[in-house]
């Protein structure tokens, strides 16, 4: 997968897991920091976690989303699982 | 008093819903929790009651882990009476500590694992806890509290010790409230208490033998300890308990749940991922037959979304403080804006629209804060603080909270829950808020603000059209003067309740 193709899917996931952000989702950068940019609240987050696992086939392992501050940080992960 | 209505429950609604076998299960002799556990541990001792991790518990093996326990506690000098705190994240121990502390005739006060350690080392000091038992998941919490409080690992094990004599009057648990009314409390509930709220967990959701009950809810919320554990371990169900929320649904596939007791927001999720998945009720582990929702409103679409995949999902209301539901529906194809029938044997009493309950799974009340207790009860009757009306058919529906309420300059009160779910009513409304507002001229006027439901684009003219068109057929003083359409979702609390007031 290119790194535009997991930005496209990864979005697609933020959408469902927080619809009510669908503007600032769909204009949101690899700079956009999920948590003050994108607010996601907790069960947003966890919906995000499940799904990139399901969708990428990679895990979460000893690593919180916390760990995470912007959306190229979570692309840079699921490159370097998918890699491994 | 003016303007109140009693009503005594004596129907059980909940019949034609129930276990057509559900006598076999009640057990209104069972006189304590500590009871009620050594009957169903040797009812059921073959049967599977706890799944954790890659191990598996029966009733019996897990009545021999808790007697261990309870000696060990014993030899702390764990008396009936005594205090003990309980910090251990959801787990196997958390349940195995629970029920050796309140068979041993004292009190377990459930504390939230996401406390820091300062935290509970006050609590421990404060409620002068005989033992604190704790885990090796929450061992870096747990600090020496001066001489009075020993430290027992949930692992901990001595000559067993039998269960001690305990009355339903007894006090067995306390558990912190939401704090949605202020400060958090800790509701002191009696061993009567906790029965009444798991005997009622038995009514109205089908059938009861050999279910398998996923549990994803904090152990130290009463909605997770009532009617997610102590409910199914009464019925002789297995309860499988999810670690890591982000495992819930590998768990599922394993475990194959039938029953599943969740908050609004989580709900929510799991359809979404079901549907973005498409994996409808597979998700679910493929034998999921209902969904028991409760603790906030529960969004209207949830209901139909859920049914999509054959799995019934029912609202139900209760707080705390009445351990347990109050009231719940008993299918999901009447009326999905009601929190339900109220179980029967107890009193409901609504005092100028406020919901006041009194029945034997009312709270002794709120440990050491008598301010608290004086506002919270009156004449034996509990106020809830929830604004309700009952139909004619003995349905509840919430209609807001008293602290909502915002009273006009006229001295009429508008209760901003009633106005805003009649406002709900187009299908692409996510939600909506009511408030107070100041025209420039100093004029007070009330506001609406309309959330369109993400997916759904409409133009906002017609949505003024259509709100205008239900504002007139609301009583003048209830009408709005101003509408303001948003695209994006209410700012809501780590509860996902709606955040009040007028934003810039």
């Amino acid at each position: 997968m290119t790194r535009t193709e997991i930005k496209d899917r990864l979005v697609e996931i933020m959408l469902v897991a927080m619809p009510d952000a669908e503007e600032t989702i769909k204009t949101a950068t690899e700079e956009s920091n999920l948590h003050t940019d994108l607010g996601f609240n907790s069960v947003g987050i966890l919906y995000i976690v499940i799904a990139i696992e399901e969708f990428f086939n990679v895990r979460f392992e000893n690593v919180g989303f916390n760990d995470f501050q912007t959306v190229g940080d979570v692309i840079d992960y699921i490159e370097r699982a998918q890699a491994a | 008093m003016e303007n109140e209505k009693i009503i005594e429950v004596t129907q059980n609604y909940f019949t034609a819903f129930s276990d057509p076998d559900i006598a076999r299960y009640i057990h209104e002799e069972d006189a304590s929790v500590g009871a009620m556990w050594e009957r169903v541990s040797s009812q059921f001792a073959a049967l599977p009651a706890i799944s954790d991790l890659d191990k598996t518990y029966s009733y019996g093996e897990m009545d021999a882990d808790v007697a261990k326990l309870r000696g060990a506690l014993a030899a702390a000098g764990v008396k009936k009476g005594s205090f003990v705190g309980v910090l251990i994240p959801n787990s196997y121990h958390t349940v195995k500590a629970f029920l050796a502390a309140v068979s041993l005739g004292a009190v377990a006060v459930m504390i939230p694992p996401h406390l820091d350690g300062a935290v509970v080392k006050g609590m421990s000091m404060g409620y002068r806890f005989a033992a604190l038992i704790y885990s090796d998941t929450s061992a870096e919490k747990v600090q020496p509290a001066g001489e009075v409080t020993k430290l027992v690992h949930a692992d901990a094990e001595a000559e067993p010790v039998p269960a001690a004599d305990c009355a339903k009057k007894d006090p067995c648990v306390v558990l912190f409230t939401g704090g949605t009314t202020g400060k958090s409390k800790g509701a002191l509930l009696s061993h009567g208490n906790m029965l009444r709220g798991t005997i009622n967990g038995c009514y109205g959701v089908g059938k009861l033998d050999g279910q398998r009950f996923i549990h994803v809810l904090p152990l130290t919320h009463v909605f997770g300890l009532v009617f997610n554990m102590l409910n199914p371990l009464y019925t002789g169900s297995c309860v499988r308990i999810v670690r890591n929320p982000k495992e819930m649904f590998r768990d599922m596939a394993v475990f194959k749940p039938t029953k599943m007791i969740l908050v609004p927001a989580l709900a929510e999720m799991a359809i979404n991922l079901s549907k973005q998945m498409k994996l409808g009720a597979n998700l679910f582990g493929g034998c999921l037959t209902t969904l028991i929702v409760g603790s906030c409103a529960v969004p209207q679409h949830l209901f139909k979304e859920y049914a999509d995949i054959g799995v019934t999902l029912l609202q139900g209301y209760g707080l705390t403080e009445t351990a347990n539901l109050v009231s719940a529906n008993p299918r999901n194809d009447y009326k999905t804006n009601s929190i339900g029938y109220p179980y029967p044997g107890q009193s409901l009493r609504i005092v100028n629209g406020e919901l006041w309950v009194k029945g034997d799974h009312i709270m002794m009340g709120y440990v050491g804060a008598e301010e608290e207790n004086k506002a919270a009860f009156e004449d034996g009757w509990f106020k809830t603080g929830d604004l309700v009306r009952i139909d004619e058919e003995g349905l509840l529906y919430i209609v807001g909270r008293i602290k909502e309420l915002i009273v006009l300059s006229s001295g009429e009160k508008v209760s901003p829950a009633e106005v805003e779910a009649v406002f709900c009513g187009p299908d692409y409304v996510n939600d909506t808020m009511i408030y107070l507002d100041h025209t420039e001229t100093g004029r007070e006027i009330l506001v609406l603000e309309v959330a369109i439901r993400p997916g759904f684009t409409v133009d906002e003219e017609k949505v003024k059209a259509d709100m205008n068109a239900i504002n007139t057929t609301l009583p003048g003083y209830q009408r709005v003067s101003k509408i303001i359409v948003r695209t994006e979702d209410f700012p809501r609390s780590a509860s996902m309740k709606k955040i009040r007031g007028k934003r810039a």
